[in-house]
C-alpha cells in the first residue's frame, strides 16, 4: 500500500530530513510512527500524501510511483487519502458542517448524498449536534475530531495523521486513537505519528521509529 | 465528462453568487471599467461612421470641366469627342450654359438677380466620371483634361478628400492604440481583482489543495468570476456608448445639414457586440489566469 525505497528528502539549505529510508506498510495495516520532534515524521507523512516530493528514491502509494505523477494526478491521488493535520487546518469562515463538506465538494459529490455523508462523519466523531456551530467555538479536542471527520468523510483508503494527540490529555488522546482503530477495523490503512510511546504500546500495533531521518529499532 | 460539466456549473454558480454579493466598492470599480471600455468604443463608432459616410462621398468622384465663355458649338463638340474616346473616362455629361442658368434660377430663387443680368454669365460645362477613383489618378486625369483646347478650368478637390482620408486613418490608428492600451489595463485590473479575492481566501485554497483539489478546481470559480465581471462591464459600456451616440446624433445631423448632407453616427451591430463581449471576456479570463497561476505555482510540491 505504502512503500519507500531508499528515500532521501533534502530541504533547501542542505538539511536531510530523511536519509535512505526504506519501509513498507501493507494494505489494511495500522502503523504508528514514533520519534522526537524533528526526527522526520511530518516529512514522511508529507511524502506519502504527495505534498512534498522525494529528493531521491521512490515513494509508492497504491502501486503508483508518486515521483512520476504530475500535479493534477497527485491531486487525484490525494482524493483517496485522508489527512489529519497537526495544526488542524480548519476554516473558521464557515460552519462545522461546511468544513466537513469541503472534500466532497472537491470530488464533486451530489449535494444530497454529500450531506448524508457529512452527518455520518460528524456522528462518528461525536460532533453531530455542533454541525451549525462555527469551529472557533469548539475546544482543542473537538477541533481535532472535526479535522478527523473531514479526513474520513470521503472514505479514503489511507488515513494519515500527524501528531493527532499532541496537545490533548490522556483520556482525550485515547478517544482519538480509538477512532483511528475503528477506521482501521473497516479496512482503512492507517499511519499515525505520535511521540507518546506508552499510548502506542497499549494498542499493540507495529511501530516505525525515526531518529534524525533514519529508522531505529 | 458529465461530472466535469457538473463541476463547471457549480463553479459558475459560485462565481455568480460572489459577484452578486459584492460590496458597493466593487460595483464602482466595475462601472469604472465600463467607462474605460466605452471610450475607445465611442471613438471606434465615430470613426467607423465617418469612414462609411466618406466612402459614400468618394464612391463617384467627379471632375467638372468649364469651357471658355466664348467657346462655340464646334469647340464643345471637339471636347465631347475627346472625352468619348478617352480610356480613363467612364462617362460624361454635358451641361449647357442655358440649362445651368435655368437650374440656378430655379434652385436658389435668384430669379430677380439673374433677370437683371445683361447676358448669361455661366459657361458650358462637362461633368466627367473617371474610371479610376484613386486620388492620384484623379489628379492626373484632371490635369490632362484642363489642357484640352478651349477648356477654361477644371475642378476636383482631391486635397480635401485626401485630408479626410488621412484624418480617418489617424482616427483608426488612435482607436487601435487606445483599444490595445485598454486591453492591457483590463488584463491588469482583472488580475488585480482576482488577486485580492485569492488573498481573502488563501486559507481555503491552501487546505483545498492539500486535500486533493486540482489546480483546475481552484482556478474555476475565479475564472468564471472574472469573465462574468468583464462581460457585465462590457454590457454597461455598450449601453454607455449607445447613449453617447444617441446624444451626439442630433448635433451631428445639424452639422451635416449645414453642408447639405445627411450624416448620423451608427450604433454597434449585433456581431460587434458579440465580438466586444468575447474580447473583454477573453482578456478578463487571461488576467484571472495570471493571478491564479501565480498563487498555484507557489503551492506546488517541492
Amino acid at each position: 500500500m505504502i512503500q519507500f525505497d531508499n528515500v532521501t528528502k533534502r530541504y533547501p539549505g542542505g538539511i536531510d530530513a530523511l536519509k535512505n529510508l526504506s519501509f513498507k506498510v501493507e494494505k489494511g495495516e495500522m502503523v504508528f510512527l514514533a520519534g522526537h520532534s524533528g526526527a522526520g515524521k511530518s516529512t514522511l507523512l508529507r511524502l506519502v500524501a504527495g505534498i512534498d516530493r522525494a529528493t531521491s528514491g521512490t515513494v509508492l502509494v497504491n502501486n503508483q510511483n508518486l515521483g512520476k505523477l504530475g500535479g493534477t494526478q497527485l491531486s487525484f491521488m490525494r482524493q483517496h487519502i485522508g489527512l489529519v493535520f497537526q495544526d488542524h487546518k480548519i476554516l473558521f469562515d464557515r460552519s462545522v458542517f461546511d468544513n466537513v463538506m469541503l472534500p466532497l465538494d472537491i470530488i464533486g459529490f451530489e449535494p444530497r448524498e454529500a450531506a448524508k455523508r457529512v452527518r455520518a462523519a460528524l456522528d462518528k466523531v461525536g460532533l453531530l449536534d455542533r454541525e451549525k456551530s462555527n469551529p472557533i467555538r469548539l475546544s482543542g479536542g473537538e477541533q481535532q475530531r472535526l479535522c478527523i471527520a473531514r479526513a474520513v468523510v470521503h472514505r479514503p483508503s489511507i488515513l494519515l495523521a500527524d501528531e493527532p494527540t499532541g496537545n490533548l490529555d490522556r483520556d482525550y488522546a485515547h478517544d482519538i486513537m480509538e477512532l483511528f482503530r475503528s477506521f482501521n477495523q473497516v479496512g482503512v490503512t492507517v499511519l499515525v505519528s505520535a511521540h507518546d510511546e506508552m499510548l502506542m504500546h497499549t494498542y499493540g500495533r507495529r511501530i516505525i521509529r525515526l531518529a534524525q531521518g533514519h529508522l531505529t529499532p | 465528462m458529465k461530472h466535469l460539466l457538473y463541476l463547471h456549473g457549480r463553479a459558475a454558480r459560485q462565481a455568480l453568487r460572489t459577484l452578486l454579493r459584492q460590496p458597493l466598492g466593487s460595483l464602482l470599480s466595475l462601472f469604472m471599467l465600463a467607462v474605460a471600455i466605452s471610450l475607445p468604443l465611442g471613438l471606434y463608432l465615430t470613426v467607423a461612421s465617418l469612414a462609411s459616410w466618406s466612402n459614400g462621398l468618394a464612391a463617384s468622384p467627379q471632375i467638372t470641366l468649364f469651357m471658355e465663355l466664348n467657346a462655340d458649338r464646334a469647340d464643345v463638340e471637339t471636347v465631347n469627342q475627346t472625352l468619348k474616346q478617352h480610356a480613363l473616362v467612364h462617362s460624361h455629361r454635358f451641361v449647357s450654359k442655358e440649362s445651368a442658368l435655368k437650374d440656378l434660377m430655379a434652385r436658389n430663387g435668384l430669379a430677380e438677380v439673374t433677370d437683371g443680368l445683361a447676358g448669361n454669365p455661366l459657361p458650358d460645362a462637362f461633368i466627367v466620371s473617371p474610371k479610376d477613383t484613386e486620388p492620384e489618378a484623379l489628379e492626373r486625369l484632371q490635369k490632362e483634361l484642363s489642357g484640352l483646347p478651349m477648356v477654361e478650368t477644371s475642378q476636383f478637390d482631391a486635397g480635401w478628400a485626401r485630408k479626410l482620408h488621412s484624418l480617418l486613418t489617424l482616427g483608426h490608428q488612435l482607436t487601435i492604440l487606445l483599444g490595445a492600451a485598454l486591453g492591457i489595463a483590463l488584463v491588469l485590473a482583472s488580475s488585480n481583482t482576482i488577486r485580492l479575492q485569492i488573498l481573502a481566501r488563501r486559507n481555503e485554497i491552501e487546505v483545498s489543495k492539500l486535500i486533493g483539489a486540482t489546480d483546475g478546481f481552484i482556478r474555476r470559480p475565479f475564472m468564471y468570476f472574472a469573465v462574468f465581471q468583464g462581460m457585465l462591464a462590457a454590457l454597461v459600456a455598450w449601453g454607455l456608448s449607445a447613449w453617447l451616440i444617441a446624444t451626439a446624433n442630433p448635433a451631428v445631423a445639424e452639422l451635416a445639414a449645414l453642408y447639405n448632407n445627411h450624416a448620423t453616427l451608427r450604433q454597434l451591430a449585433p456581431e460587434e457586440v458579440a465580438a466586444l463581449l468575447l474580447g473583454v471576456a477573453t482578456l478578463a479570463a487571461l488576467g484571472a489566469r495570471l493571478a491564479t497561476g501565480h498563487v498555484l505555482r507557489e503551492m506546488e510540491p517541492s
